[in-house]
């Protein structure tokens, strides 16, 4: 029987109706088959006022057979046939008749029972159960309360609409009572309208101006979109983010073509894109690369035979990029050099300083880091970016749009003539915002930005700020996961570690916490980022705990060792040799360290072992160091055999203190080698951690 | 009053027809407040009422000022003060939106026309500790409307849940008239925007941006501080208040005459944010002098 429902509310942010309807359709389908009731085909839609559901759902309960079963049938019955006292108190216990009492084969033989059958519930019974608690319970990332009203909800519901089985389904949420109405858009067709069926419903929807499913929304969109744009020859300015939350805003879409004098083309396209999106939720039209004095709108209607909604949003644009302008000829009277004077007037962070002593410390920074990536003629490039980079939030620009900072930034840079590897460092140093946004193209700008996360991170961690996966107020785990991406992405090769000790010590001695007590916090902090980039790499997780357990001194060195690990993973050897690792490891355990001493061998076994892995170590070690983890790794697992020999033969734990100390001192050598390459004990062995 | 063709388009009328929707919503038409305020959230009408439990409904307009968005009379569409129109329905009416929609088509504009929308925009006042959930209403793109669920005042939790509709009357006006410039709007049948506000607009940008007295505004606000704490501490909580918003205002005055670093800019919002949680605390509690 089909079942629908639409809760209609004000207008939603769309992450809020993705997620809504989610829920929706995973509670409903979850409590529904916990209670034998089956569930077919759960469909969603919504728009920013209708979360909508339509399934079907088997009339009633399945029957459940219920076998009660009592004493055997030996015992049940007399010689004559009737029956003993023993059936007849089980059937007076369980309230039967013994004319009910039936015989029942079971594998334990024949007993007297009965087989009860308990008759499914009808459905609707148990949907007017459920449902109030299913939309009660759904969860938004922030909840809201109006009127009187006991409910949280993600926005005000002002009706519902249930049906199942083509009859009004009955329940109240909140004081609203579920009905068989809907109605139409909001504006052009605001009517009641009553339906009996979801296909009822969606025509009469759409007649009324309302197009229930989101994804003929976005067909609909981008079929006007090109029909208006081809006579142009012109193609829309990509927005995904914008398209999406377009399909949702709208209940019924028109797109709209306008357009704003030629002359604000001289302003960048960026400038102009931002001053179009924020605030009025436009496209720009461009040709190519070409930018093109055009725009493209969404409105929620069905026409605009009066051009009111064009010419009004023109309107409104070109009062904004007026503004736009007026900002840009304000900003380039000075240059940017002239303004980074006053950056000691704005704040970084209350305890951490200003804008000014972040700029010097930058410089610093990068300059390290040049040296260390022996980047000796960029580095002039890089010093000058740097000392500009923040100057952009002296401008009105930014002032004004605020997410256009280090872009405006490149751009003034760009018009003052500054050669590329400044101006994109600064155009692009506050990349990758995500994991999926691309890391700056240059080597400065990777730089730069390298330098100005780990600035930020190293400070706000330093006045031991704390950060949670839901109180990250300065956003360091998605500043601290860019600087790795940067790293990892360009394969920068040098210790992160001694970088950390150069950021600390330019920062000086602000911190009330000591400088390895950051250390330790930060590095704990980037391996939790790291940890979290290889998970969405898809790594192991297990193989991830052990190659980040060698520590992240090299970023790049972390993902090598995982690599390594991964490639291994599969092959016959790798389980072996991770049980003699954690073997060893659990050996040496609480042992203070002991040195090895090649006088103190007395077994041959031990010797054997001895000099194989210092041939062993010979060959390792330079691999190490260049960070091939994967033929280091082979080498040493080569350890194998002569190591189980060892452990088959001596006893590591003897008597005599001498022969003990070095046979515990060889382990650890080994162990000490092992480590540089991964923390083998991390790794989950299928079958059980046998000695 | 209901707009009728012939009546010319002025701010006047604008004026008249809300307070007359309004009214018959069961509203109380109250006076503007007579104190520098930098929205019609911050007059007492706002703050105190949806403090406590009991209903309320009251509409007027406000004159709002920002000194930072000064621009000596240049720009046709930013002004150092402008005039809102605050509507407060404690709790809010099941059908609010619907009734605020039925106000726009009060005023003439044919909506079929045009493309109205409620577009996400959940709205804060650190100095009050407020905050709500709600949208900007966008009319042809242009923001006519802030439209809030009000869920916090003074940092404590509001029940029953007031909405709060601001509208921008300036901006209504430029669609209503059609026009760019805002000097260029009547305020009344042969009076303009301009031949009120533009001298007005100059002379003010000219003392926010250059000329105020920081010293003077700086002791102000510490004395002032001082005072609005003494009240606090007598239970007169209503002066306090009063003078809690003066401060607000040297403060937004020393912003604009960029005479305050970004940290002690955290600092006096917060200082102003710790009289202002006891004012609403105590208002709660029922611990005034009244």
């Amino acid at each position: 029987m089909q079942f629908l429902l639409e809760i209609n509310t004000e207008e939603m942010p769309k992450s809020h109706i993705e997620t809504a309807l989610r829920q929706l359709k995973d509670s409903l389908t979850e409590e529904l088959k916990l209670r034998d009731i089956r569930v077919s085909q759960v469909r969603t839609y919504g728009t920013c006022r209708r979360l909508v559901v339509v399934s079907d759902f088997s009339p009633r309960q399945k029957d459940k057979e219920e076998l009660l079963i009592g004493p055997p049938k030996s015992v049940s019955l007399t010689e004559d046939g009737s029956f003993t006292p023993a059936a007849k108190g089980f059937a007076k216990s369980q309230k039967i008749k013994l004319s009910e009492l039936e015989f029942i084969k079971t594998e334990k033989g024949e007993y007297v029972g009965l087989k009860k059958v308990l008759k499914g519930l009808p459905t609707q019974d148990i949907l007017k159960q459920i449902l109030p608690k299913i939309i009660s319970n759904l969860s938004f990332p922030k909840m809201m309360r109006w009127s009187d009203s006991p409910l949280r909800f993600s926005r005000p519901i002002k009706n519902i609409l249930c049906l199942f089985n083509q009859k009004t389904l009955p329940f109240t949420i909140g004081g609203i009572n579920s009905s068989h109405f809907s109605s139409g858009h909001r504006i052009h067709f605001p009517r009641k309208i009553k339906v009996r069926s979801f296909s009822e419903y969606k025509k009469a929807l759409k007649k009324n101006k309302v197009i229930i499913d989101q994804s003929a929304r976005k067909k609909m969109i981008l079929q006007q979109i090109e029909k208006k744009l081809s006579p142009l020859n012109a193609t829309l300015f990509s927005d995904e983010k914008l398209l999406d939350k377009l399909v949702f805003d709208v209940e019924h879409p028109h797109v709209f073509l306008g357009s704003f004098p030629a002359e604000y083309l001289k302003l960048p396209l960026e400038i102009l894109s931002t001053a179009m999106r924020e605030g009025q939720n436009l496209f720009s039209v461009v040709q190519g690369k070409k930018q093109l004095p055009y725009f493209i709108g969404v409105a929620d209607a069905y026409r605009d035979n009066k051009a009111l909604i064009r010419k009004g949003n023109e309107r409104v644009l070109k009062a904004r990029l007026e503004d736009a302008r007026f900002f840009w000829k304000q900003d380039i009277k000075s240059s940017l050099s002239d303004k980074s004077k006053s950056l000691d007037r704005i704040i970084f962070q209350e305890k951490l300083g200003n804008y000014d002593e972040k700029t010097k410390r930058l410089e610093k920074i990068v300059s390290y880091i040049a040296d260390k990536l022996e980047a000796k003629k960029e580095k002039k490039s890089l010093l000058q970016a740097a000392s500009l980079c923040k100057a952009d939030l002296l401008t009105e620009m930014v002032r004004e749009f605020s997410d256009l900072q280090g872009r405006v930034g490149g751009l003034y840079a760009k018009e003052e003539g500054k050669p590329i590897p400044v101006w994109k460092a600064i155009y692009e140093h506050y990349q990758p915002l995500s994991l999926e946004d691309p890391s700056p193209s240059q080597l400065t700008g990777a730089i730069l930005s390298i330098a100005d996360k780990l600035d930020s991170t190293i400070g706000v961690l330093g006045i031991g700020i704390e950060v949670t996966g839901s109180r990250d107020p300065f956003g360091l785990r998605r500043n601290a996961q860019g600087l790795c991406k940067i790293i990892l992405e360009k394969r920068y090769d040098f210790s992160f570690s001694r970088l950390l000790d150069k950021v600390l010590v330019i920062y000086g001695d602000r911190f009330l916490k000591t400088k390895n007590e950051i250390k330790e916090n930060s590095l704990q902090f980037f391996k939790n980022r790291m940890q979290h980039i290889f998970e969405k790499q898809g790594y192991r997780y297990d193989l991830i705990h052990a190659a980040l357990g060698s520590g992240i001194d090299n970023l790049l060195f972390s993902h090598l060792r995982l690599k390594a690990l991964d490639q291994l993973k599969d092959s016959p050897q790798f389980e072996p040799m991770i049980l003699i690792a954690k073997r060893v490891n659990n050996i040496l355990r609480d042992h203070p360290r002991y040195k090895v001493n090649e006088e103190f061998f007395s077994e041959k076994e031990e010797r054997d072992l001895f000099t194989s892995f210092s041939i062993i170590e010979d060959n390792a070690l330079p691999l190490i160091a260049k960070g091939d983890f994967s033929r280091a790794q082979k080498i040493v697992f080569r350890i194998r055999s002569v190591i189980n020999i060892f452990f088959d033969n001596v006893l590591v734990m003897v008597e005599e203190k001498r022969i003990r100390r070095n046979r515990l001192a060889l382990l650890q050598a080994i162990s000490a080698l092992l480590i540089q390459i991964a923390d083998y004990s991390q790794i989950v062995v299928t079958g059980s951690d046998k000695n | 009053m209901d707009f009728k063709e012939k009546d010319k388009m002025s701010i006047q009328n604008l004026i008249m027809n809300l307070h007359s929707f309004w009214a018959r919503q069961g509203c109380y038409i109250a006076p503007s407040y007579d104190l520098e305020v930098g929205a019609g959230t911050m007059t007492p009408d706002t703050f105190f009422r949806v403090l406590d439990d009991r209903p309320w409904r009251v509409a007027y307009v406000q004159p709002s000022r920002r000194p930072t968005d000064g621009r000596y009379g240049e720009n046709p569409h930013r002004v150092q003060k402008h005039f809102q129109y605050q509507v407060i329905i404690k709790p809010s009416f099941p059908d609010i939106q619907q009734i605020y929609i039925d106000s726009l088509t009060s005023l003439g504009i044919p909506l079929q026309d045009h493309d109205l929308r409620f577009d996400e925009d959940n709205w804060e006042s650190p100095t009050i500790g407020a905050w709500g959930v709600g949208w900007q209403v966008l009319l042809d793109g242009l923001e006519i409307t802030q439209f809030t669920y009000f869920q916090q005042a003074g940092g404590i939790d509001l029940f029953p849940i007031p909405v709060e509709l601001t509208y921008g009357l300036e901006r209504l006006e430029m669609f209503l008239e059609g026009k760019d410039n805002m000097y260029d709007l009547w305020w009344s049948d042969d009076v303009s925007y301009g031949d009120l506000r533009l001298s007005e607009e100059k002379q003010f940008s000219e003392y926010s941006f250059n000329q105020a007295d920081t010293d003077l505004l700086k002791k102000s606000f510490q004395m002032n501080k001082k005072e609005a704490q003494s009240l606090i501490d007598k239970n007169l909580i209503l002066p306090a208040y009063d003078i809690c918003l003066k401060c607000s205002h040297y403060f937004n005055l020393l912003d604009s005459r960029g005479a305050i670093s970004v940290t002690e800019r955290m600092k006096l919002i917060f200082e102003i944010r710790k009289l202002v949680s006891q004012i609403a605390r105590k208002y709660r509690s029922k611990e005034d002098v009244s």
